[in-house]
């Protein structure tokens, strides 16, 4: 679609044959900025809404991955975490995966999940797995505050200036997880069985993230592939924010992942706009 | 020089029909049947095997609208009205040919979008009203008279699925009609509420009309098209039959179609 600047100041609309590489239009997302708000308030509301314990249970959530995690890593196969209770080790880096998993899988569903409203009324699409960040936003507020709680009833890890890391980091995991999801939410409109896909993805990909074990534990010469993972070093990141483990992140290293999570998500939105253009003749 | 509020040149809308189980999507084992199944559908002995078919639901519709216009689509199901009032409301894209909308425009294609039962009436005008392009500050403004014409007041503040259905079609409808469109892309919503509340959704129209809105309208009531509409298209296979004024050309339509049925 092209602009065409009208002498009254409305910009006539040219509706034209889809092209196969379309940029997101962020004019016109800024236009829909309500839209956003009432988004987010919806999903917050259903999601509280829908399950008994509501509020409570995004506290819950990653208290017993905690727990299950302690009893077989920290228990029984006693992982070394380098002096750090195994609690705080996981959980400091579970709030994170936990954030990152919610933005893939909300921006995911996001087309298919609101085909009816997709087929009747026209709004930019990239509105819905946007506002899928700010609810995943709320639930990792909570979840960080529990792992405050921890921290700070262990005593040994104070908050600390390493603290003002983590709005760089915060923006650096949206942009990439946002960009994976909107990937996954074009791939979903032509493919059905991508829900499996994604669910197996995303184990897969937690067991190759140093979440429940250290980097360390890694022989010396694969280590290297473990960092082909932008979520490793992210990681190591917000462990080092959290619990002063290991060296401050270089900052050409973080430049680096913002600027492969930024390419990610123009890759995605791309084929975002794609899927979209499809989504109401497929469905 | 009239001004014009839609130009439509030579628009084509092609689908593709899948004949197969597979349903609309594809999965991925269907990817690694695909080149075997390219060769079989390649020697004609096998071109019976074929699962899509592809046919256009629009081709070469070109019109004009001009400002202020009331415009009635006719047809037969199937005959391409709704796939136009898609490509129109940009929903969906043409396959070819250009159209230019020289105006902002709504559109109405089901009552109640956006709207989701678990949230309460005025969650719900909110939301539906983003949904269809409305400013937050213009929905607070109009909230009062929204609600006021939905007759549902006391009820706002309480989940729309304990609504009845009369309710909730009557603030769906409150809500798509305080929009302030300069074109309005209409689909069959006038038939909603009892007969009463048609009465009042009428004379809304009506407003919006004198008030110099454009106003494309798909009906299969051909009395409501004569009364709203002055000029009518005429719609069958795709392309457009007979475009004129709305009385000679519904009376045409209405004359083939018993020709058709005798």
């Amino acid at each position: 679609m092209a602009f065409i600047k009208k002498a009254d100041g409305f910009v006539p609309i040219v509706i034209t044959p889809p092209s196969s590489l379309e940029m997101p239009n962020f004019r016109e997302l800024w236009d829909y900025k309500g839209l956003y708000f009432f988004l987010v308030r919806r999903d917050i509301k259903l999601r509280f809404q829908q399950t008994v314990i509501g509020f409570l249970w995004i506290i819950l959530q990653p208290l017993i991955q905690m727990l299950i995690f302690y009893v077989i890593f920290g228990i029984l196969v006693k992982v070394p975490t380098n002096g750090i209770p195994y609690q705080l080790f996981f959980l400091s880096a579970f709030v994170v995966w936990q954030f990152f998993t919610q933005v893939i899988n909300n921006s995911a569903y996001s087309l298919v999940g609101n085909i009816g409203v997709i087929i009747k009324s026209y709004f930019p699409r990239l509105a819905l797995p946007l506002s899928g960040i700010a609810s995943s936003l709320v639930d990792f507020a909570v979840s960080f505050l529990v792992l405050l709680v921890f921290l700070l009833l262990d005593g040994h890890y104070p908050i600390t200036l390493r603290y003002l890391l983590l709005p760089v980091l915060l923006v650096i995991t949206i942009v990439f997880s946002s960009g994976v999801g909107l990937l996954f939410g074009a791939l979903m409109v032509v493919f059905r069985d991508t829900k499996n896909f994604l669910a197996f993805i995303l184990m897969m990909w937690m067991y190759v993230t140093p979440i429940m074990y250290p980097i360390t534990l890694a022989p010396e010469r694969f280590r290297v592939l473990f960092y082909l993972n932008p979520m490793t070093s992210l990681v190591d990141a917000y462990r080092w924010v959290f619990l002063g483990q290991g060296d401050l992140p270089k900052i050409s290293y973080l430049l680096i992942s913002f600027l492969v999570a930024t390419v990610i998500w123009f890759c995605g939105a791309i084929a975002f706009r794609a899927m979209e253009n499809k989504i109401a003749d497929v469905m | 020089m009239s001004q014009y509020a839609i130009k439509a040149e030579h628009v084509w809308k092609e689908y593709t029909i899948r004949h197969s189980l597979e349903g609309p999507q594809t999965s991925f084992k269907a990817v690694l049947n695909a080149p075997f199944n390219w060769v079989m559908r390649r020697s004609s002995k096998y071109a019976h095997l074929k699962n899509t078919e592809d046919f256009f639901a629009l081709k070469d519709v070109s019109f004009e609208v001009e400002y202020g216009e009331s415009v009635g689509l006719i047809g037969r199901n199937g005959a391409g009205k709704s796939t136009l009032m898609k490509i129109l409301s940009r929903i969906t894209r043409p396959t070819r040919g250009i159209i230019t909308l020289y105006h902002h425009v709504n559109s109405l294609l089901e009552v109640g979008t956006g709207f989701n039962i678990e949230l309460t009436g005025r969650e719900n005008i909110y939301l539906s009203g983003s949904f269809l392009g409305m400013k937050t500050s213009e929905i607070r403004r109009k909230f009062d008279e929204i609600v006021a014409f939905s007759e549902i007041e006391q009820f706002i503040d309480t989940p729309v699925k304990y609504y009845s259905s009369g309710m909730f079609v009557r603030l769906a409808f409150s809500v798509a009609v305080h929009l302030t469109p300069e074109i309005l892309l209409l689909d069959e919503v006038l038939a909603v509420g009892d007969a009463d509340f048609r009465q009042k959704s009428f004379i809304k129209m009506k407003e919006l009309l004198s008030s110099g809105a454009t106003i494309i309208f798909v009906s299969h009531s051909e009395s409501a098209i004569k009364e709203i509409c002055k000029r009518a298209i005429w719609l069958s296979h795709g392309e457009i039959t007979m475009d004129g004024p709305a009385v000679s050309v519904v009376d045409n339509y209405m004359q083939s179609i018993s020709q058709h049925s005798n």
